[in-house]
């Protein structure tokens, strides 16, 4: 995080993200809001970011919360969201990958194991070593029945199969309450019709600490890295001053999105409208046509400088104009007008000229 | 047409044969290297790029290529967020603090205030200085840390040795261990999900198995 100092001392920082902005807005000025609340937003934030293609501090983020309600449904808006958004600018191949904030947590804290071994399990189950992963439970001597959910939960690629795992034992009631939201959250995915594109990873875990619940990535094959990311968490507005409001979002990065479109070979439609400058000594009759040329849809420009006609078709070829309009002193008077791709120069009236760009007159 | 892998082996060096061996011995030989940008392999699947060895590491986090092979003490030190699928064994070497013999530093602990350091791994020893409480000016050079000593650049250095073979012949002295490292299969992660069935078929082939 960017941090400095005000000229009275007292420490600034720049947002390096916004979900804790959403949180105080929350808080202190939607207090009486009914609930759920739903917010979004699009906006930049910054972060020193370690990066050797480019040193970009800067990024903007669109995203979504939902506030004030912690049901799986809640959860499925945001995720079907998530896709429709993506599809929506034009990505082919989205994946959502998802798992839980404290599953992987609350289990590691039965086994009663150090930090440095905490670090190994995790480290194994990101590369699916399930042949590290047993030697490490054994030499550990974890429990039969929590080393087989260790197994079955690194091989889950979807919501559907957590069905079958499950731990007996009061130890574990935290945990298989998380995996019964898990498979709630798949029969709404499912209502969505988007369970196809959601899928499972017990190691997924996020740096920022307060999620809760479900926490996710979205990507594509064509891109090396996440598009954004979210998750639920139910007890981070809590800390701004209004008691116990759950919460669940995502942020997609722009720029990231635009890169995977690139990849894509997705290309930026060109703009269509037609580009007119118009040109005159008659300064009156000028602003009158752009004037007019504008409200009928055509990218219409004074030529305001005062040089020669050819050296503002010159200028017109090179900002990829159509047309360079000369009007008279009156716009019923017929109107020169030289169409630069095809370098040809024609008199109509104005009337003519624009009906046929099909505006109206 | 469904996309290929890419994977990325070092350009040159010592990790260089045993990487090719390692792959060939896993089903899959470089066809064509010389001067070619990406290599057809003898598996379809998969195609290679030639790189720096420390570049390979940032290739591999942005995706650029999906997997590389690479050497441990590079993956910390560019800081790359990747997934170490494995450990391959060859490559082993270690990072060291080193000093000339005549140094009157005997341990890292006796390294004074400001000493400089000279080393290709700056990043890396910056965290192991602050570790231990020590400020060190740390000096990056390109290569041949261990000259740096003699022309008076640096106290001291923190450099990579195999054998030990150069810090004898320069002169040097080694006063502490920073950490050992050997080569590693560097995967991308979302590549891993996109080519998880693929990949976990080489992880298992280069470990031995199948």
């Amino acid at each position: 995080m960017f941090k400095f100092q005000d000229f009275d001392g007292k420490l600034l920082a720049l947002r390096a993200e916004m979900t804790a902005p959403v949180a105080r807005i929350v808080t202190t000025r939607m207090q009486s809001a009914p609930e759920p609340i739903r917010l979004f937003y699009v906006n930049n934030v910054f972060r020193y970011n370690q990066s050797y293609l480019n040193r970009e501090r800067e990024f903007c983020q669109a995203g979504v919360e939902l506030v004030g309600c912690n049901t799986s449904e809640a959860d499925g808006e945001i995720l079907a969201l998530l896709i429709s958004s993506l599809k929506q600018v034009g990505l082919k191949e989205v994946r959502i990958d998802l798992g839980h904030a404290s599953l992987l947590k609350d289990l590691l804290d039965t086994a009663e194991i150090d930090k440095q071994q905490k670090v190994a399990i995790q480290a194994l189950l990101a590369c699916r070593d399930s042949v590290g992963l047993k030697k490490l439970m054994e030499q550990n001597s974890f429990p039969s029945n929590l080393r087989e959910a260790f197994i079955e939960l690194s091989c889950c690629r979807t919501l559907n199969e957590l069905s079958s795992v499950s731990l007996s034992g009061s130890k574990y009631d935290k945990a298989n309450k998380q995996l019964e939201s898990l498979a709630e959250l798949q029969e709404t995915l499912n209502d969505y019709k988007v369970e196809d594109m959601v899928f499972f990873d017990f190691s997924l875990t996020k740096k920022i600490e307060y999620y809760t619940g479900m926490v996710f990535e979205a990507s594509v094959p064509n891109l090396g890295l996440p598009l954004g990311s979210g998750g639920r968490y139910d007890k981070f507005i809590e800390k701004f001053g209004k008691l116990d409001l759950p919460a669940t979002g995502f942020a997609l990065e722009i720029g990231k999105l635009l890169q995977a479109l690139t990849a894509q070979g997705f290309e930026i439609p060109k703009n269509t409208r037609t580009k007119v400058i118009v040109a005159s000594k008659f300064r009156n009759t000028a602003v009158e046509a752009v004037k007019t040329l504008r409200e009928a849809g055509v990218i219409a420009s004074l030529e305001v400088t005062r040089r020669s006609l050819e050296k503002t078709i010159e200028y017109g070829k090179i900002m990829e104009t159509d047309y360079v309009v000369s009007v008279d002193s009156s716009l019923e008077a017929p109107v020169t007008v030289y169409d630069i791709k095809a370098s040809t120069s024609k008199k109509v009236t104005f009337k003519t000229f624009l009906r046929d760009l099909g505006g109206q007159p | 047409m469904k996309k290929k892998i890419r994977i990325a082996i070092a350009n040159k060096g010592r990790i260089k044969q045993p990487t090719m061996d390692a792959l060939a011995r896993a089903g899959i030989t470089i066809l064509e290297e010389e001067r070619t940008y990406v290599s057809k392999t003898s598996d379809p699947r998969y195609e290679a790029i030639f790189a720096r060895a420390n570049d390979i590491p940032v290739y591999v986090h942005y995706g650029a290529v999906d997997l590389g092979i690479t050497g441990h003490d590079l993956i910390l030190e560019r800081e790359a967020n990747v997934l170490e699928l494995l450990d391959l064994e060859f490559g082993k070497a270690t990072l060291v603090v080193a000093v000339p013999e005549s140094s009157p530093i005997n341990r890292v602990n006796d390294v004074p205030a400001l000493t400089r350091v000279a080393t290709e791994f700056p990043n890396i020893t910056r965290k192991y200085f602050e570790k231990q409480g020590k400020q060190v000016e740390v000096l990056e050079v390109s290569g041949t840390a261990e000259l740096a000593p003699k022309l008076g650049l640096a106290q001291i250095i923190v450099d990579i040795t195999s054998s030990g073979e150069t810090l004898r012949k320069n002169k040097l002295r080694v006063i502490g261990t920073i950490l050992d490292t050997t080569s590693r299969l560097a995967c991308n992660k979302i590549a891993y999900r996109t080519f998880e069935k693929e990949i976990s078929e080489l992880q298992s082939k280069l470990r031995g198995e199948a």
